[in-house]
């Protein structure tokens, strides 16, 4: 039986304690309601056991079988167990590799900008009269369907060219740029998708943590001669710091897995210059398929993405009091 | 030079007005005390001249120039507040310093500043402690130290001590005087504790429901309070006030009968008379019944009820004497107020 309840155990069934000893004597009845105790041990997890189960069943059900499929050759017919080799293969695989550094180029550069962005709004409306307004102008982008949005992006800067033709009626430059046929401004039009739709999440988040700050605290800082920015710098932006590393992580999460604007915008070229991994995947799994190369490439994705996700937020929560 | 001067300040939220018709002049150096009951505005009159708030009307003077809407950080104020306001994501240390960088004074002198202020509130031990991990005495203290580390042009206190034990409290309050005596800085300090207000008070203000009701030294006010709420809010136990009528000199209410007031005087009045300013004896001014006796060692406060009126007197330490029995007390002729009944202003 577990510790926790030795005492109660010694209730329901004194032979736990291992002594031949008399049952201790029932509590005389007191004004304090005693619960079933069994109940109350089960309680807990009778009420998360439907939601247990039917998240075992979508998330926990395909993880086990896609690590399954890792190790094997799986194209068409019969699956042929081999062992770790989808693994060494991904090793030497240099589009795989580069859709790695991709991935972590296009996601850091992003999420970097969009929390810089994000905390540079928060910092100057969480104090406005007009905050709400704010908030709901910030959250448009966010509403929209990203697919819509990819498409969105894809009519602009590449297929209707709005973006080249602006600038050339700016007198800017002189003809239409290429932005295909470039690498880096494939991955500058894949972050700016990005940051446009995502950094309205990280806008909110940040100036709800600014609201839940003290005013007097702020106040205290005013009359101590600090400006805005520097009771920004010195006290908000160290107080805010799990709540920032919450909000990136997710967002990092959500971006080493992004899909569907590389699919529609730029199909991961040119040259695999802007594949992620997901569109690695997808392409392995879905154009070459290559099941089990796909699923060890996801393997290996998740594993990074759970190692990075646990140790900085680890590090991020320190305590208070220390 | 710091002279502060409040005209005709008002502050409304809505309907509700948290401070009204305040003119007040601080003179330089002066140490003065905001005296009142819980929510009577003395909190706001500081934000005020702190400029953290603005008042609905009226002006703010420093030093000759009106000081409306200037910002807080350029009034150059040091603030202790009521809720401590400490920097909670630094240590007691760095929430000292804090001032010290912003306002720009050279970090060579930081140290020896910070460690000189630690010490006048005995909080050495504690400098590398965050605030969430001190009592609350101990964050009130890092407050203070945060606010005299610096050499600012007013300092305003509000009620810094309130979280002090009794020894800590009187020890605090001279350190303060000290330190306003010495650097000769303009002070107001909020206070609920009359002890810390005569004691340290050069005038005392004594506000009710955002109004000031007396302005005045501790000797003023505590000799000669304007109403009755200044004699009934002073003093501890406060001032015993008697509601009775008085006729041809002499007062009367249920028990109680005196003679030779001023017989220019006359109709329904309110007598006040301390506590201090009683004695038992023999032949007096009222007989009652002993409602309740409190030994406290150096004084014994013995408690009458007249009618439904309870009178305290301060006895002798050794006075003793069973509870339902009788006692008979007399006042002080000469320190005996009279109040306008219907209007609690002093009768003079
Ligand atoms: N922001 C506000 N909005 C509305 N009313 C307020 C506001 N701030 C203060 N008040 C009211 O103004 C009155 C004076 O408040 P203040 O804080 O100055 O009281 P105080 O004298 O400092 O009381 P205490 O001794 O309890 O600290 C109170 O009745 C309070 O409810
Ligand atoms: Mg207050």
């Amino acid at each position: 039986m577990p510790k926790a309840g030795t005492e109660e155990a010694s209730d329901l069934d004194p032979s736990a304690r291992g002594v031949a000893k008399a049952a201790p004597q029932q509590p005389a009845r007191t004004r304090f309601r005693r619960r079933n105790r069994r109940l109350k041990r089960w309680f807990p997890y009778l009420l998360v056991a439907p939601a247990v189960i039917y998240l075992m069943l979508i998330t926990l059900y395909p993880g086990v079988f896609a690590i399954t499929q890792s190790f094997y050759k799986v194209k068409f017919g019969p699956w042929r167990p081999i062992g770790f080799a989808n693994y060494a293969r991904l090793l030497g695989d240099y589009q795989f590799l580069g859709a790695l550094w991709n991935t972590f180029l296009i996601g850091s550069i992003s999420l970097a900008l969009q929390c810089v962005i994000a905390l540079t709004l928060a910092f100057h409306t969480y104090r406005d009269p007009w905050i709400r307004g704010w908030r709901i102008v910030f959250l448009v982008p966010m509403l929209f369907m990203p697919s819509a949005v990819a498409f969105l992006y894809k009519l602009a800067f590449l297929d209707a060219r709005v973006f080249s033709d602006i600038l050339i009626r700016l007198g800017l430059i002189e003809h239409n740029l290429a932005i295909q046929s470039s690498t880096w401004l494939s991955r500058a039009v894949l972050i700016l998708a990005d940051v446009w739709q995502w950094t309205p999440f990280l806008f909110i988040i940040f100036v709800a943590a600014l609201q839940g700050q003290d005013e007097e605290v702020e106040e205290a800082a005013r009359l101590d001669g600090a400006s805005w920015f520097q009771i920004f710098w010195n006290i908000s932006l160290p107080m805010m710091r799990p709540v920032i590393v919450v909000a990136l992580t997710l967002r990092a999460i959500d971006i080493t897995t992004m899909f569907a604007n590389v699919f529609i915008i730029t199909k991961g070229g040119p040259a695999f210059g802007t594949e992620t991994i997901s569109y690695f995947i997808y392409r392995t799994g879905f154009r070459s398929f290559d099941f089990g190369y796909a699923s060890a490439a996801s393997v290996v994705m998740l594993i990074l993405t759970v190692i990075v996700a646990q140790t900085v937020v680890k590090r991020a929560f320190v305590s208070a009091r220390s | 030079m710091a002279r502060i001067e409040l005209r005709n300040i008002q502050r409304k939220w809505g309907e509700f007005w948290g401070v009204r018709d305040v003119n007040l002049a601080i003179e330089d150096r002066e140490f003065l005390v905001l005296l009142g009951p819980s929510g009577c505005g003395k909190t706001t009159t500081m934000r005020m001249i702190a400029g953290l708030e603005e008042p609905t009307e009226g002006e703010i003077v420093m030093d000759g120039e009106v000081v409306n809407g200037v910002d807080a950080r350029d009034r150059d104020v040091a603030m202790v507040f009521q809720g401590y306001a400490l920097y909670p994501n630094m240590t007691v240390y760095e929430n000292i310093r804090f001032p010290l960088r912003m306002r720009r004074i050279p970090p060579s002198e930081h140290d020896a500043r910070v460690r000189r202020a630690a010490e006048m509130v005995e909080l050495s031990e504690f400098l590398d402690r965050k605030p969430a991990a001190l009592s609350g005495g101990q964050r009130q203290r890092a407050a203070l130290a945060r606010a005299i580390v610096r050499e600012p042009y007013v300092f305003l206190m509000d009620e810094p001590l309130s979280n002090l034990d009794a020894k800590l409290r009187q020890q605090m309050r001279v350190q303060i005087k000290y330190i306003q005596r010495k650097l000769q800085i303009t002070t107001v300090y909020v206070t609920h504790d009359q002890i810390e207000a005569m004691t340290l008070a050069d005038r005392i203000v004594v506000m009710k429901a955002g109004a000031i009701q007396q302005i005045g030294t501790p000797d003023q006010i505590y000799h000669d309070p304007a109403n009755t709420f200044v004699a009934g809010f002073i003093g501890s136990p406060p001032m015993n006030l008697v509601a009775g009528r008085l006729e041809g000199g002499t007062f009367s209410a249920e028990g109680i009968r005196v003679d030779g007031l001023p017989d220019r005087l006359g109709g329904d009045v309110v007598i006040g008379i301390r506590p201090e300013d009683c004695t038992v004896a023999d032949e007096g001014h009222l007989s009652a019944e002993v409602f309740g006796l409190e030994p406290t060692g150096d004084v014994t406060y013995l408690t009458l009820r007249a009618g439904d009126k309870l009178i305290e007197v301060k006895a002798d330490r050794s006075y003793r004497v069973p509870l339902g029995s009788g006692a008979t007390v007399a006042f002080d002729p000469a320190r005996i107020y009279l109040f306008d009944a219907a209007t609690g202003e002093r009768l003079r």
